[in-house]
């Protein structure tokens, strides 16, 4: 029908004249060209004295300045039998007071001056954030600083913390859906690797602000940091007040230990766990590439093709749209910039047809081994990527944290410059190569979470077993753990 | 379209001076059929974020058909007489067939509901209380389906749209309002006035029952398989007693596998005519270029035949607290919930400053109740102020061991100390600061803004978006506690305590509690 057409539209001239004629199809419209560069990393990036490198971007749309700050540290870093303690000085940062101001008084402050901080720590790296009005942002950059500085760690708060951590805590197994991400991750990366090192009851009480502070004190200071500027701010001005406000920082200790790039994936096969509601969650998938494997380009628009780009991907039209199966139907792939990523298909369904809508998934997942991908499927997501690549730079805010991540990661400039010809250089071919090489049925783990004997009666209409889609015939029924001591 | 070549670098002036208040220049532009533009040119990227709104939602609703707005937001992504299909013609005929079955399956399903009453069986959805006739229907249906399959041309719609670049196409239905919208490269504007104009004019409610399907997961997902979605629902049925906002907007679950294909054509007719609609565009553009464009392909849709019906039903006065206890898989919570005021009330600036004084770490309740008193854990508070009628609700998340009664006693002396002592000064000025700054921080995306507009004028006035913030000011302490005295008493509260559900009964005695492993 319409390939021909689509096919040509590219680079034509525009029309807007009044009282032009609406054309029969969309496919006859023509649209100027828009030209866009990304933007240049270097010429934003400085190396603030003292220490750390700032990426900054003046911006004078509002009136607000932001500013955000990654450092090198996170639950990687954690000490045997002291799991959650990255979290709670993320947490306590934020929430404990300074060294001149009480906790109280810190909020108060900062509330006052409508000032938003934030501060965390995650599995890989540590944020801290503030966006303030233009008119106090020397007041909020001050308090900002100090927070980061000299924390105090306020012991009232701390043990509140943990209350509310242990409470939290509780909660663990209440959500099918947090039940899932975490045995997937677990399934993934197996019990050992870092991030699947649970917090406990134990573990949590053990935490002292002694092990605060010596957590912040190891891994908070300037040369460890990357910032990210953006608004009603000078680049001038803003260097000179950082600086300023990290002199006479102490030094930093020795290198930061790298994260752990080993990932011991659980054996294939089908791991069930009861969960008494009436819709079940089903994730299909396997551990995927690092961030520097050729075959990442492929790989974006095998996934996009598959189940990645809505209703324009084979597992949402045929999950959802066909048969009104789920909700929620499709794929993601990641690549690591540590360890490797995922790649997941899922879909979340009632329990009578999950095993039907399964077996979908995997043929969906067969065939894009089994042949090569339509020309129409593969101009549509090249384009698609293409045509929204601006948007990856669509503010200064933007701008300036993809840069700050990019140089956290060590990823080159020129991913960026040259994206736009790696996807366009993506054939047929390589979809099919990169799908047979890394998407392989066998070595798949299928983790499903619901009511599994209502998941067993099945639909009639199509009828299908859990069991005999399991990968290698494996089968594996997996108990909810304590969520206090996450033992099963 | 000025900007042949757009370029980051040529765009950016940093000279140009921030605003001094929290307002946007939107031009406001009406074609003749009705329809209403609000236009806010702004060149952050070569993008135009795009949307329009229907001022309908679940309010427009009755019991039966409940949820109708939402899956109808669902069915406006189905196609046209032109888009979607290869072959109209037997799409149309496919269509009516399909609706001849379905009409035999109703009937099929009056007697089914026939015995259900009777206690003969006792699930219209579970497989096994269905018919051999409504099965033996369904099949045929299905058979149809499968045919319909060869003309259909799956999701052309989004599919156009990705491959033009278009970024998170989608739409999303309330108790007010219907918006849909997406982000698109600025030069594919025309392309988004074809499409939406398109469906605007000749939709195509095809793949009608998969999507009634669809829906019902959707119901699944966020209301019936979460720890809390239910009890929600159930909750906020008791909190109004008249008004239509007492159903969810996804429907109850008995009326969405019963939606027919008349009640969708007939909603569309009156509900989605022109002079029912507003769009919005925010981006890369310039009003008078595009406004030929507007009147072209938007200015050719009729105006409704018949009126849109009003909602005439209000809440009457409450008399008496209301309470609902419940069990669930959640932490010791207690709610509680008044009446408010519509959104464009005189008194909805002063509500919402109530409930910013309550909230947050400086707020009241997390002042009192977490730190000083140590009977909650969190503790925040909200207004949810709807077209027609709102409430202000404050939560507690009550420490494990404490008692729920005590830490409810506690929340409502914090309400009782705002009705009785006059507010600080500091204190109001810190709500104040909050509220200007966020009114700010409100304009910062364009697809943001884009969104609010539509909201703000699915909620009665878009103009809010530049008001707010001067309401917001005038607010003094005696309007904090005359309001706070006159909505928050005690007959016109809803209070809602949660327990955690206790522990299942230990495990399945089938399955191997240490884990088993079938080779």
């Amino acid at each position: 029908m319409s390939r021909q057409a689509a096919a040509l539209l590219v680079f034509v001239l525009p029309l807007l004249a009044v009282g032009e004629e609406i054309p029969k199809r969309p496919e006859l419209l023509r649209f100027e060209p828009i030209v866009f560069n990304p933007p240049d990393a270097r010429a934003l990036r400085v190396a603030l004295k003292g220490g750390g490198v700032a990426f900054i971007k003046e911006d004078h749309t509002l009136p607000l300045v932001n500013i955000s700050v990654q450092v090198r540290a996170g639950s990687w870093l954690e000490p045997e039998g002291k799991q959650g303690l990255a979290g709670l000085v993320g947490g306590q940062l934020r929430r404990g007071g300074t060294e001149s101001l009480s906790a109280e008084a810190f909020d108060e402050r900062l509330d006052f001056l409508a000032a938003q901080v934030s501060a965390g720590i995650g599995e890989t790296s540590a944020h801290a954030s503030l966006n303030c009005l233009r008119d106090n942002l020397e007041q909020s950059l001050t308090l900002f600083v100090e927070m980061l500085r000299r924390p105090r760690f306020q012991a009232d708060r701390l043990a509140l913390a943990q209350e509310q951590a242990l409470q939290a805590m509780k909660k663990r197994n209440d959500e099918s859906a947090d039940i899932e991400a975490r045995e997937w991750g677990v399934l993934l990366y197996g019990e050992e690797h870092f991030s699947n090192r649970f917090s406990t009851e134990a573990s949590l009480l053990s935490i002292t602000r002694d092990d605060l502070v010596a957590f912040h004190r190891r891994y908070f200071n300037p040369a460890n940091m990357i910032l990210a500027v953006s608004g009603a701010v000078g680049r001038d001005e803003i260097v000179r007040k950082l600086e300023a406000a990290f002199a006479g920082w102490p030094s930093p200790g020795p290198p930061v230990p790298r994260v752990p790039g080993e990932i011991r994936p659980q054996a294939p096969g089908l791991y069930r766990i009861h969960k008494d509601v009436n819709q079940g969650r089903v994730s299909i998938g396997l551990p995927s590439v690092m961030r520097t494997s050729p075959d990442i380009y492929a790989l974006e628009v095998m996934n996009e093709i598959l189940g990645g780009s809505g209703f324009s991907s084979r597992i949402t039209k045929t999950v959802r749209s066909n048969e009104g199966l789920a909700y929620s139907a499709g794929s993601g792939i990641g690549f690591g910039v540590y360890y490797p990523g995922r790649f997941r298909a899922g879909f979340q369904s009632k329990s009578r047809s999950v095993a039907y809508a399964t077996q979908l998934v995997l043929e969906e997942i067969r065939g894009i081994r089994d042949s090569l991908v339509s020309d129409e499927e593969l101009d549509t997501i090249k384009r698609s990527l293409i045509e929204t690549f601006p948007s990856n730079f669509a503010s200064a805010g933007q701008v300036v944290s993809t840069f700050a991540a990019d140089e956290y990661t060590r990823r080159a400039a020129s991913y960026w410059t040259s994206y736009r010809d790696r996807i366009g250089a993506v054939t047929k071919q390589d979809v099919l190569r990169v799908a047979r090489e890394h998407l392989v049925p066998e070595r798949m783990i299928l983790l499903v979470v619901g009511d599994q004997k209502q998941i067993e009666l099945g639909d009639s209409r199509h009828p299908a077993t859990l069991e005999s889609l399991a990968p290698g015939g494996r089968v594996v029924a997996l108990p909810l753990r304590d969520p206090l001591t996450m033992k099963r | 379209m000025k900007h042949a070549v757009w370029s980051l670098l040529l765009l950016s002036s940093p000279l140009a001076a921030a605003p001094e208040r929290p307002e946007i220049a939107v031009e406001e532009y009406e074609l003749d059929n009705g329809m209403k533009w609000l236009l806010f040119p702004r060149r952050d990227a070569p993008t135009i974020s795009a949307g329009w709104l229907a001022r309908v939602g679940s309010v427009n609703e009755r019991p039966g058909i409940t949820g109708i707005s939402h899956f109808f937001e669902h069915m406006m992504f189905k196609g046209t007489q032109t888009i979607g299909t290869r072959d109209i013609a037997v799409d149309l005929r496919l269509l009516e067939e399909q609706e001849r079955l379905r009409e035999q399956m109703r009937a099929e399903s009056a007697a089914m509901r026939e015995r259900l009453r009777r206690g003969e069986i006792d699930d219209l959805l579970n497989p096994e209380g269905q018919s051999p006739r409504y099965k033996k229907l369904e099949r045929q249906f299905d058979a149809l389906v499968q045919q319909q399959r060869e003309t259909i041309v799956k999701d052309e719609l989004d599919q156009i749209y990705t491959r033009n670049g278009g970024e998170f196409l989608n739409a999303s239905t309330s108790e007010d309002w219907t918006v849909y919208f997406i982000r698109l490269p600025s030069n594919r504007l025309e392309l988004w006035c074809w499409l939406e104009s398109d469906r605007l004019l000749d939709p195509v409610f095809r793949e009608f029952y998969s999507e009634r399907d669809v829906v019902f997961e959707e119901r699944r997902l966020r209301t019936e398989s979460t720890p809390l979605g239910k009890f929600d629902e159930e909750l906020n049925a008791l909190f109004w007693s008249a008004h239509p906002y007492k159903w969810p907007v996804v429907g109850w679950a008995s009326d969405i596998p019963m939606y027919s294909l008349a009640q969708a054509k007939e909603y569309f007719a009156t509900y989605y005519a022109p002079n029912n609609l507003t769009g919005a565009l925010v981006g890369d553009f310039e009003s008078a270029a595009i406004k030929p464009l507007l009147e072209r392909y938007f200015g050719r849709i009729p105006r409704g035949t018949h009126a849109v019906p009003e909602v005439v039903t209000q809440e009457p006065e409450q008399l008496g607290e209301k309470r609902y206890n419940a069990r669930a898989e959640t932490s010791p919570t207690v709610r509680v919930y008044w009446k408010a005021v519509p959104f464009v009330h005189k008194d909805a600036a002063a509500l919402d400053l109530v409930s910013d004084l309550l909230s947050g770490r400086t707020g009241r309740l997390y002042k009192g109740l977490v730190l000083e008193r140590k009977l909650a854990n969190e503790a925040s508070a909200f207004t949810d102020l709807k077209k027609y009628a709102g409430s202000l609700g404050v939560e507690v998340t009550v420490k494990d061991g404490q008692d729920p009664a005590v830490a409810e006693r506690a929340l409502l002396e914090e309400i009782e100390r705002l009705k009785n002592e006059p507010i600080p000064p500091d204190e109001l000025q810190k709500v104040k600061n909050q509220a200007k700054a966020n009114a700010y921080r409100r304009l910062g995306q364009p697809v943001f803004i884009m969104f609010q507009l539509l909201v703000y004028e699915g909620l009665g006035d878009w103009r809010h978006i530049n008001r707010a913030s001067a309401r917001t000011d005038a607010v003094t302490p005696q309007d904090i506690q005359r309001v706070a005295a006159h909505y928050l008493r005690p007959e016109n509260r809803t209070v809602a305590v949660f327990l955690r559900q206790e522990e299942a009964p230990a495990a399945d005695p089938e399955s191997d509690p240490q884990g088993s492993v079938e080779e």
